[in-house]
This record gives structure tokens, C-alpha cells and sequence, in this order.
């Protein structure tokens, strides 16, 4: 009888471990890689980045509409809206509009300082960014050279201005965050911003013809 | 009468032990239960959000395919509107809404391992900031056109994400292993990227972490078109 108790609990301990031991080892393995709070965060953006591309379609939308109508000059007039876009996003073209402007003075900030604020601001939707008179975009190389960091190859000297349009409150959000950052390291003297309801942008690129790409 | 009394408490006893035994183990087990059921519900929400990208990155490709044709319709009817045309074509090449191809490098990123004294660190994954500094390197040497795992870059993109998740523009997440494309003067990038001094943060992860960087120059890359937003509301020609 005593023998057969002590089998029981054996048995029921062991039957408690093994239902234990498996649940927490399907947490492991559904964890494995990302934690909930990345996904919560990956979730936002994927939010975020759905809703842009479904203006964007509404925008084709109409777009394709519209050349469909066969309405005289309607495809003039698209393609003039659209190469007036595209030179703006490419910086061929001066541009205004709302933002901020962003004054960094320090000793020692190298070009990858100056890509990551640049990088910011970008994902916080940047749609014109200038540096000191240099129009930049992503592609426009950013650099540490022996006479410090230049854009384009132009030296680009401490203090540096950055005049950022786009969506002022989201650009505000990055431009406060980045002041707090750059206020605790012992490089930076001063970082202020401030926004600006028409930042003005005079700086433009030049076009480069391509040279090794082909159109597919 | 005694000895059947102590029977008695002992088996309350005994009952109450079991109950808060029982009570333990199911608190203990619906913990984990739980957190599986709630990340199970992150996960699916991402794979749906994921598949509705994907669809909308595919009807806006083709939206734009069908408005290029209407376009050319448009061209071949009217010098004024093939000459618009044209221009808008280049636009498009250099903005990233073209497919391209011709000679270039490709760059593989791959995740390391992580080390017995990381301390649970990330620094064994390849992060957002890794491929931003790979892809502004190959810019400065004179590229001319990249994609990071078939994501064409355009002059507005960004580069964001944590841990090993590398986000860009409006894509899904990027994972290790990330292969980049860039069309231009090969020697001149795979000279770039074979300078020890470049990407100091990839090569100690090298040494650190194994962190895996290679590249070969080709004659031929392919690269896809842009395939998502490119809108500026708030820019205004001056």
C-alpha cells in the first residue's frame, strides 16, 4: 500500500514537470528571435506604413483615372506634376515649406554623426533636407575626410544648420529627442531647434547622367 | 475516537496542502500559456500586415505600369507630350522608379554569433545601422543605383528597426542574411569595401561576433523598381 502511494506521487510530479517543462518550452521557441515588445513597436510601423501606401494607391488611383478619361492634356499635365515632384525629391529644385531648423555647434563630430541625424530625420519622413547651404538626399555621400566631414565632397564646417521640411510636430519629435542626445555628449557645445512654418530651401543638386546603369 | 480524529485533520490537512499544490501548478502553467498566446497573436498580426504590404506594394507597381502605358499612348499622340515624357522617364530613373541593371557589386551581410561575453548583447546581428553605412559607402563611391534585398533606395529613403529587424522606407522587416546591390564602377566599390579602414563598426563585429561581410564585383546586377511612396505633401517649389 505504502510502496503504491509513493508510485502515485511519482507519477503525478512527474506528469506536473513534464506539462511544465513543455509549455515553457514552447515560449522559447516561439521567442525565438523577437521579443513582444519589438513586434508591438514592428506592428505600429507596419500600421504606419500600410496607411502610406494606401494613399499612395489613391493617389494612382485617381491618377490612372484620369489619363483614362482621355481628357485633352491630361496626360501633360500629369507628367508636368510629376517631373515637378520627382525634381523636388531628387533636390534639383529650390523648396519651401513648413519643418525645422536644427543648430548643432561642436568640436569633433565626424560623418557618421552626421548620417545618423541626417537618418533620422529621414524616417521621421523628411521630404527636403539641407546642411548648411548643401542640399542632401540619400545617395548624396556624406564623408570624413582629413579636412573634416563633407557632403558632396564640400567640407561642411561646424556649427551646422540643418533646415528639414515635412510634417513639423513629427520632425519636431526627432529634432527634441536628437537635442537631448547630442546636449549629453561632451563633443556637443549647444544643439537647438526650432520649428518653422515656411523653411526655405535654395540649395539644389546637380543632375548626374548615369554612366553603368541601364534602364531594364 | 482519538486515533479517528487524527485521521481526520490529517486528511484536511492533506486536502488543503492539494489545494494549494493544485493552485501553484495551474498559476505556474497558465503563465507561460498566456505569454505564447499573446505572441502568437503579435506574430499573426505582423504576417497580416506583412501579406496587406506586400499586396499594396504589387497593386502599386502595377498601377504604376498601367499609367506609364496610358502615358506612352498619350506620347505617341502628341510631340509636346513625348517630349514631357522623356523627361519624366530620366526623373524616374534617377528617383529609383525604373528597374535597372549593369555592372556593380554585390554585399552580403550575415549574422555572427553571439559571444560568451556579449552579456546578451545584440552585437552579433546585423542591425539598420550596418546597412545604412554600407549603402552610404557605396554611394560615395560613386553608385548609382542600390537595392537592399530586392528594396530598390530612392533619394527619400530611410533606414530604422531594432535588434536584427532593418527597416526600410515602407517595407516588411529585413532579416540576416541582407544582400545589397549597387550599379556603378565595381572596382571602385569593391576597392572601398576592401579598405580595412571602412565600416569600423562591421569589422569589429567581424572579430567579435564572426560577423559575415563579403562582396564580389559582377558585370551584370539586376535591380527592381521602387515600390512604394513617394509623396511630399508639405514640399513647395520655391
Amino acid at each position: 500500500m505504502r510502496g503504491l502511494s509513493v508510485w502515485l506521487i511519482a507519477l503525478l510530479v512527474a506528469f506536473v514537470a513534464t506539462v511544465q517543462i513543455r509549455s515553457q518550452a514552447e515560449v522559447e521557441r516561439s521567442l525565438v528571435g523577437v521579443d513582444a515588445t519589438s513586434l508591438a513597436f514592428l506592428i505600429d510601423d507596419l500600421h504606419s506604413a500600410n496607411d502610406t501606401l494606401a494613399s499612395e494607391k489613391a493617389d494612382l488611383t485617381r491618377l490612372r483615372a484620369s489619363l483614362q478619361s482621355g481628357q485633352t492634356g491630361a496626360a501633360d499635365q500629369a507628367l508636368t506634376d510629376e517631373a515637378q515632384r520627382l525634381r523636388a525629391i531628387e533636390g534639383l529644385v529650390p523648396v519651401q515649406g513648413p519643418g525645422v531648423v536644427m543648430q548643432i555647434d561642436a568640436r569633433g563630430l565626424t560623418a557618421l554623426d552626421l548620417e545618423d541625424a541626417l537618418n533620422n530625420f529621414m524616417a521621421a519622413h523628411a521630404e527636403a533636407i539641407d546642411v548648411n547651404d548643401h542640399r542632401v538626399v540619400t545617395g548624396v555621400a556624406v564623408e570624413q575626410t582629413s579636412e573634416g566631414v563633407t557632403i558632396g565632397g564640400a567640407v561642411v564646417a561646424a556649427p551646422w544648420t540643418l533646415s528639414v521640411i515635412g510634417d513639423s510636430a513629427r520632425l519636431a519629435q526627432v529634432a527634441e529627442l536628437m537635442s537631448q542626445q547630442l546636449r549629453a555628449d561632451r563633443r556637443v557645445r549647444t544643439a537647438t531647434y526650432r520649428t518653422v512654418t515656411d523653411v526655405v530651401i535654395s540649395s539644389v543638386i546637380s543632375e548626374k547622367p548615369f554612366v553603368y546603369a541601364i534602364p531594364s | 475516537m482519538s486515533r479517528l480524529a487524527g485521521v481526520g485533520v490529517v486528511a484536511v490537512v492533506a486536502l488543503l496542502v492539494g489545494f494549494i499544490l493544485a493552485d501553484q501548478v495551474r498559476s505556474q502553467l497558465l503563465t507561460p500559456s498566456n505569454q505564447v498566446a499573446r505572441y502568437q497573436a503579435l506574430v499573426r498580426s505582423v504576417q497580416d500586415l506583412e501579406a496587406s504590404n506586400a499586396g499594396s506594394r504589387r497593386q502599386i507597381a502595377d498601377l504604376r505600369a498601367q499609367i506609364d502605358a496610358l502615358e506612352s499612348d498619350a506620347a505617341a499622340r502628341s510631340a509636346t507630350t513625348q517630349a514631357l515624357q522623356s523627361q519624366v522617364s530620366d526623373l524616374r530613373a534617377h528617383a529609383g522608379l525604373v528597374a535597372m541593371h549593369g555592372p556593380g557589386v554585390e554585399v552580403l551581410l550575415r549574422n555572427g554569433v553571439p559571444g560568451p561575453d556579449s552579456g546578451g548583447g545584440s552585437g552579433y546581428l546585423v542591425n539598420f545601422q550596418d546597412v545604412q553605412d554600407v549603402v552610404n559607402l557605396l554611394f560615395a563611391q560613386g553608385a548609382e543605383a542600390v537595392a537592399v534585398n530586392g528594396r530598390r533606395i530612392t533619394p527619400l529613403s530611410s533606414f530604422s528597426g531594432s535588434e536584427g529587424q532593418i527597416v526600410i522606407d515602407q517595407g516588411p522587416p529585413v532579416t540576416s542574411p541582407v544582400k545589397l546591390d549597387a550599379i556603378g564602377d565595381r572596382n571602385r566599390m569593391v576597392a572601398a569595401l576592401d579598405d580595412p579602414s571602412a565600416l569600423p563598426g562591421v569589422r569589429a563585429r567581424q572579430v567579435q561576433f564572426q560577423l559575415h561581410l563579403t562582396f564580389e564585383g559582377l558585370p551584370d546586377v539586376s535591380l527592381p523598381a521602387y515600390d512604394s511612396s513617394l509623396q511630399i505633401p508639405n514640399v513647395a517649389a520655391s
